[in-house]
């Protein structure tokens, strides 16, 4: 209250209190009482801002001061620290320097102050241990902290969170524009989190990933807890950010590499079961062949089943050749990719399939402007494109003739080719999944085999890729691959 | 005393041509039913199914069908799924076995599982059980 009456006389130079007074060029304008108090009064050196950092200042307190300093000299940014000055005699004086007007004093004038008040409690060996401690700790762990101020409508960061987000030290959050600080995809989850920590009071403790200064994307565990008044009214929410990026990138590559061995696994359980199947039928058959050929007495009949024998044999070895086949897919993720041009590997495809084309009048349209090539094993491209477009046409409905669109693209960082026809189309809720199987027809076809989309499919999953499909029966079908 | 069993009509439905092909000729020659119906898929013998209900005709219903799983355009699951919807309206008891190549645990409790169903065999089908099938409380 003194101090507030004394300042409001406008005597500022003269009062008893601690102060600089700051002039546009940077220069400092120590407070009388200031300057006597540290015993340099009667000093000859001129006692200016680069003296006070190279001589009087703590080395510990340096670069966090100049920074604060310089944002508020510059860009006005308040802030308030405690340092160590050197007095005359070389002893160390603790202060905290202020430069909000948080004493609510009517400086009356339009030039900057910042007030030095000495500690009144001096902070002891402990805390100061502690605080090292701290900031080892928060600089190991890479965690920071950070306050938002409901009433102030302001947020505050520390040092390290401002390290981690890559901000400078004279950086201002903003409150208004918190979202920035968080990719799009986790807005959602952002928003989510700090509303319900304002509204219900909940803490939260989320893993989030964030966006730096420089719009590098990163994983953080945000953990943060309202801050409540003597009412129990919320009036801020206090938290910190934890950098796990590194961490998270490996749980991640973890993840996905036990997917890919699931997945794989389920192939390989599957096609177990497929050759198990396929192999039993044709061996079935042969013991029925056999017990047929001891039941019966008359050569005649017995001959006549040699036949069945022929048949047998020849699906058998159809059979071996298809397994053949799926096996080959599933090592050929060593073979090696190249850049392979989709209007290139169209024509190449619509040449070898050129007569089946105009006989059934499919007319063929392509659009490859948005995504011209990927990398990618150049003979499943072929094998791909060939088998669902020859499918496209073997199953066209019957009222008119194909039309078949195949573009490719990208879509939220994915490469896309997608091929639509105007065909029969087919009852997904009734076939879903089946229509990838093997030996699997659903239309009367007599070129129906059942394998074009089995083999399909395997091409694309052994290079990690991802089919699906679309269709309307009587409108058509649309499968769509992600390389 | 033991009656001689009455000829049964029976049922398969099959695509593999050549196993419908000698299972027909094992049936034939041991004379195990009076007359043998043969479908390549689920959807040929639903239509038989249901168009005998609509003539009311029970001397044209097998009493006896061997169903497969895997076949194309109606397959197995389905052909059970829209069977069992109809059987009660037959006047008659049809006993139906699934025979599949297919040994996945997965498969047999399903089939098994449904009231459709009497037993389910995996491939090949032999006389001897064929007869156990055909000769089954027909004493």
């Amino acid at each position: 209250m003194l101090l507030s009456k004394v300042l409001d006389k406008k005597t500022v130079g003269n009062i008893d209190i601690d102060y600089w007074k700051l002039k546009d060029n940077d220069e400092i304008i120590w407070s009388e009482a200031f300057l006597s108090r540290l015993g340099y009064s009667n000093v000859n050196e001129k006692i200016d801002l680069d003296f006070f950092l190279n001589n009087l200042i703590h080395k510990e307190d340096y670069n966090q001061f100049k920074n604060n300093f310089f944002a508020f000299v510059r860009n006005g940014n308040d802030f308030r620290q405690s340092i160590l000055i050197k007095s005359q005699k070389g002893k160390y004086k603790e202060y905290v320097c202020n430069t909000r007007n948080n004493l609510s004093l009517e400086l009356g004038t339009n030039s900057k102050f910042i007030l030095f008040s000495k500690r009144k409690i001096k902070t002891s060996k402990k805390v100061k241990t502690y605080k090292f401690y701290f900031k080892e700790t928060s600089e190991m762990t890479k965690t920071g902290n950070w306050y938002i101020d409901f009433l102030k409508q302001k947020t505050y960061w520390d040092h390290q969170t401002r390290r981690i987000l890559e901000y400078p030290e004279d950086y201002i959050p903003s409150l208004k524009k918190a979202l920035q600080y968080y990719p799009t995809e986790h807005h959602e989850l952002a928003r989510k989190a700090f509303l319900r920590s304002a509204l219900d009071g909940k803490s939260f403790d989320i893993e989030i990933k964030m966006l730096t200064k420089n719009k590098r994307e990163f994983w953080v565990r945000a953990m943060g807890k309202p801050v409540f008044n003597n009412n129990q009214e919320i009036i801020g929410l206090r938290g910190v950010f934890q950098d796990i990026d590194a961490s998270k990138a490996k749980e991640l590559d973890l993840l996905r590499t036990s997917n890919i061995i699931a997945s794989q696994n389920k192939r390989l359980c599957n096609f177990a079961h497929i050759v198990s199947h396929n192999l039993r039928s044709h061996a079935s058959n042969l013991t029925l062949i056999t017990e047929l050929l001891n039941s019966y007495k008359n050569p005649e009949d017995k001959l006549e089943l040699m036949n069945n024998f022929t048949d047998i044999a020849k699906s058998l070895n159809d059979t071996i050749e298809h397994l053949n086949e799926v096996v080959t897919i599933q090592n050929s993720i060593n073979k090696s990719k190249s850049s392979v041009n989709f209007n290139n590997m169209l024509s190449q495809v619509l040449i070898s399939i050129s007569q089946i084309v105009v006989n059934e009048k499919a007319k063929i349209n392509c659009d490859f402007t948005r995504l011209e090539s990927i990398e990618y094993i150049p003979a499943y491209l072929e094998s791909i494109l060939l088998n669902l477009i020859t499918n496209a046409i073997k199953y066209k409905h019957p009222d008119r003739d194909p039309i078949i669109n195949v573009t490719s693209y990208v879509e939220n960082s994915k490469q896309i080719l997608e091929i639509s026809d105007n065909g029969l189309g087919i009852d997904l809720e009734k076939y879903g999944e089946k229509i990838f199987g093997m030996y699997n027809t659903f239309h009367y076809n007599k070129d129906a085999v059942g394998i074009g989309l089995f083999i399909t499919k395997n091409q694309i999953e052994a290079l990690r890729g991802e089919i699906k499909v679309e269709s309307e029966v009587d409108q058509g079908t649309t499968f769509k691959i992600y390389f | 005393m033991q009656q001689k069993p009455t000829k049964k009509l029976a049922c398969i439905i099959d695509d593999d041509l050549i196993y419908t092909n000698l299972i027909k000729r094992v049936i034939e020659n041991n004379e195990l039913c009076s007359e043998l119906l043969i479908f390549n898929n689920g959807k040929q013998s639903i239509d038989y199914f249901e168009s005998s209900l609509e003539s009311l005709d029970a001397k044209s219903i097998p009493e006896i069908i061997f169903l497969d799983l895997n076949m194309p355009i109606m397959d197995g699951w389905e052909f059970l799924e829209r069977f069992s919807k109809i059987k009660n309206k037959f006047k008659k008891k049809i006993s139906l076995y699934v025979v599949s190549s297919s040994i996945n645990p997965s498969d047999i409790n399903r089939a098994k599982s449904s009231p459709t169903v009497q037993n389910y065999f995996t491939k090949p089908l032999n006389v001897n059980k064929l007869e156990q099938i055909f000769l089954r409380k027909s004493g």
